[in-house]
């Protein structure tokens, strides 16, 4: 199963691995965001699936807020991956889960993996290890 | 001059002059509730003359007089400082045939003076301040009838619990005064209330600090004056001391005369009389806001630097992995470079100081609590734990966590490759142990590929565990190698997890 899926993430280096990462897996990186506005503009801008949102990002710590428009508002498949998952500790409201970053291949492939079965309405059975999920 | 009956009183007559200015009555003006008192005393007695007599150092002073005219008269002349000698007061019937006044000029000359009763103003400490007197230019041989020296005793007494009521108010007024300019001169802001808890003073710091003015905070209207997020957490917190009498603290924001909040610690304690109960409750408000600020900003910075290091694990990996691209040969070395990383992070995250909002999810910052999410990548399909962790649970520091991060990384990664990780069914139960001055640490593989004895060639891996648990925490490593399974006992010195805490606990 491949997706198009938005980068929000403001380490270029983390940013740019992880859409190697990701084209390896098959999947379209439709952009790579380092502020909430840029980010919003490409989600308006283009389809996107699923975004990978860090919560510290060049703007601030804005990422919480726009991961939850992202998923409540705009239809996209949200997972946070960050270095404070404790920040999005109490969950947000219309999005997936949060990875612990630094993670590994493995387990963004799962995590991003169990997401878009649950885009698609597929019954999953349990989380892949690596991702917290909320609700 | 007159000589005294006695050749010296029965106190010192320096302490009595003190304690009679203590009272503050000398030189007042006349008051009703004194000369109520001669009218009465002259009629009952049938006498022209009455006095409330207080005995100065040099003259005698009256408080109230009935038929006299003047309010002072010299000591010289005086009946009272006879009088002043005897244990409860004086009768002379005919000043003209007593040999203590037969000389005096009130006798011989136009006063006339012949009768003189006297009953003692006594202090509760027993000293005598004066009399009340009744005065007659006729003698009076009978002397008083037994009522009229009921009457004399009784009034004597009345007039002395006024005096002593205006001493005791005198003094809880001069105490109010003090405390009044002692609460202004206060950097904080006092405050102080009745038994309900009804606010009915402020000092002028208040006033200055909140700009409303005198008297409208009054009652409850204090609580007007914080934040509105505040006021119930305040108002619930006031209610429960004024109920239970507890001392009374909280930090709040209080509305400062510019406009802004500012934070604001208020203490309270109840004042209690001899019974216990609650007569008054005094408190204070301190402004801590500068010091709010700077604990914010400290706590901001150490977020922030937390932050910054748990990222710069994130980029180190991610350079890792982008550099192993250029270098397929490379993928092995920095796929395992990359989870080394991660262990470590994930016991830096662990150990380093943590606020509210950064703590780890996973819920305690425990040795079991590491263990179970560093095995977290192991779980079987259904998400159940394959590396089983059970028995004492400890902490460790950040000087331990490299340590523990790399030694049970590096022991899971090999079962993973090569032992019961490895294939679907076998399974690790690790077991810590605290034994007096010792933590042992037992891992156990089952149901992995039949082992055939130690391997002839010492991995890498292998190296940095034992690395670890002898030359890092100072332990002994051993491993058995079971044809079922591995087995390693880690054996460390109990203060090996927490070394600074051992080092604070020896101090």
């Amino acid at each position: 199963m491949t997706a198009r899926i938005l980068i929000i993430e403001d380490e270029a280096l983390v940013a740019m691995e992880l859409r190697f990462v990701l084209e390896d897996l098959g999947h379209e990186v439709v952009g790579v965001a380092a502020t909430s506005k840029s980010a919003r503009d490409m989600a308006r801008e283009t389809d996107v699936d699923l975004a990978l949102v860090d919560i510290h990002l060049s703007d601030g710590p804005t990422g919480i807020g726009l991961g939850r428009e992202l998923g409540q508002d705009m239809g996209v498949t949200v997972l946070f991956m960050t270095a404070n998952p404790g920040m999005v500790r109490e969950g947000v409201a219309g999005t997936i889960g949060v990875l612990s970053k630094p993670t590994d291949e493995r387990a963004v492939q799962t995590a991003i993996d169990y997401a878009l079965r649950r885009r698609q309405g597929e019954p999953v059975q349990y989380a892949p290890p690596g991702l917290q999920l909320f609700g | 001059m007159t000589v005294p009956d006695r050749d010296s009183p029965g106190w010192d007559e320096s302490e009595r002059l003190a304690i009679l200015r203590d009272y503050g009555v000398l030189d007042t003006e006349r008051e009703a509730a004194f000369d109520d008192v001669v009218a009465l005393i002259a009629r009952i007695c049938e006498t022209p003359i009455a006095v409330v007599n207080l005995i100065d150092a040099d003259r005698q002073w009256f408080k109230a007089e009935t038929g006299l005219g003047v309010r002072e008269t010299p000591l010289a002349t005086s009946f009272c400082a006879h009088a002043l000698l005897q244990e409860d007061g004086m009768v002379v019937p005919d000043a003209a045939q007593d040999p203590r006044f037969i000389d005096n000029p009130l006798v011989t000359g136009e006063a006339g003076l012949r009768f003189y009763a006297g009953r003692l103003l006594k202090t509760p400490e027993g000293l005598p301040l004066g009399t009340l007197c009744v005065l007659d230019t006729k003698p009076r041989p009978e002397g008083l009838t037994d009522l009229q020296v009921m009457a004399l005793e009784t009034m004597a007494r009345q007039v002395m619990s006024h005096m002593e009521l205006r001493r005791v108010l005198r003094l809880r007024k001069e105490m109010e005064a003090q405390f009044r300019v002692l609460a202004d001169a206060m950097p904080q802001m006092v405050w102080s209330t009745r038994p309900d808890g009804f606010h009915d003073y402020y000092n002028a710091r208040w006033y200055e600090f909140t700009g409303v003015p005198a008297g409208s905070t009054d009652g409850e209207g204090w609580n007007d004056m914080f934040h509105p997020d505040d006021q119930a957490r305040a108002w619930e917190r006031w209610s429960r001391s004024l109920e239970t009498g507890e001392p009374y603290e909280i930090e709040y924001r209080l509305k400062h005369h510019s406009g802004v909040y500012r934070w604001t610690l208020g203490r309270a304690v109840a004042v209690l009389n001899d019974e216990g109960e609650i007569t008054r409750w005094f408190g204070t408000c301190t402004d801590i806001d500068e010091l709010k600020r700077l604990e914010q900003g400290r706590e901001l910075i150490s977020q922030e630097l937390s932050h910054r290091i748990k990222n710069i694990f994130a980029v180190i990996t991610a350079l890792v992995a982008l550099s192993a691209r250029q270098y397929p040969e490379a993928k092995a070395f920095a796929a395992s470079l990359r989870t080394r990383i991660a262990a470590l992070a994930r016991a830096h995250e662990f150990v380093r100081p943590h606020t509210e909002t950064s703590k780890p999810t996973v819920g305690p910052t425990t040795l079991h609590a590491f263990l179970s999410d560093l095995f977290g990548a192991y779980a079987d399909d259904a998400g159940a734990a394959r590396v089983v962790i059970s028995g004492d649970d400890a902490v460790f520091d950040d000087q331990a966590a490299t340590s523990v991060a790399l030694l049970f990384h590096e022991l899971a990664t090999n079962a993973a490759k090569y032992g019961a990780l490895s294939n679907d069914r076998g399974r690790v139960e690790l077991t810590t142990r605290g034994e007096e001055d010792r933590f042992v640490l037992t891992w156990t593989e089952t149901g992995g590929p039949v082992l055939d004895g130690a391997p002839t060639k010492t991995g890498f891996g292998s190296s940095l565990a034992l690395l670890s648990v002898e030359g890092q925490l100072g332990g002994r490593f051993v491993s058995e190698w079971r044809p079922e399974g591995l087995k390693i006992v880690v054996d460390l010195p109990s203060t090996a997890l927490s070394r600074r805490r051992a080092a604070e606990k020896a101090i």
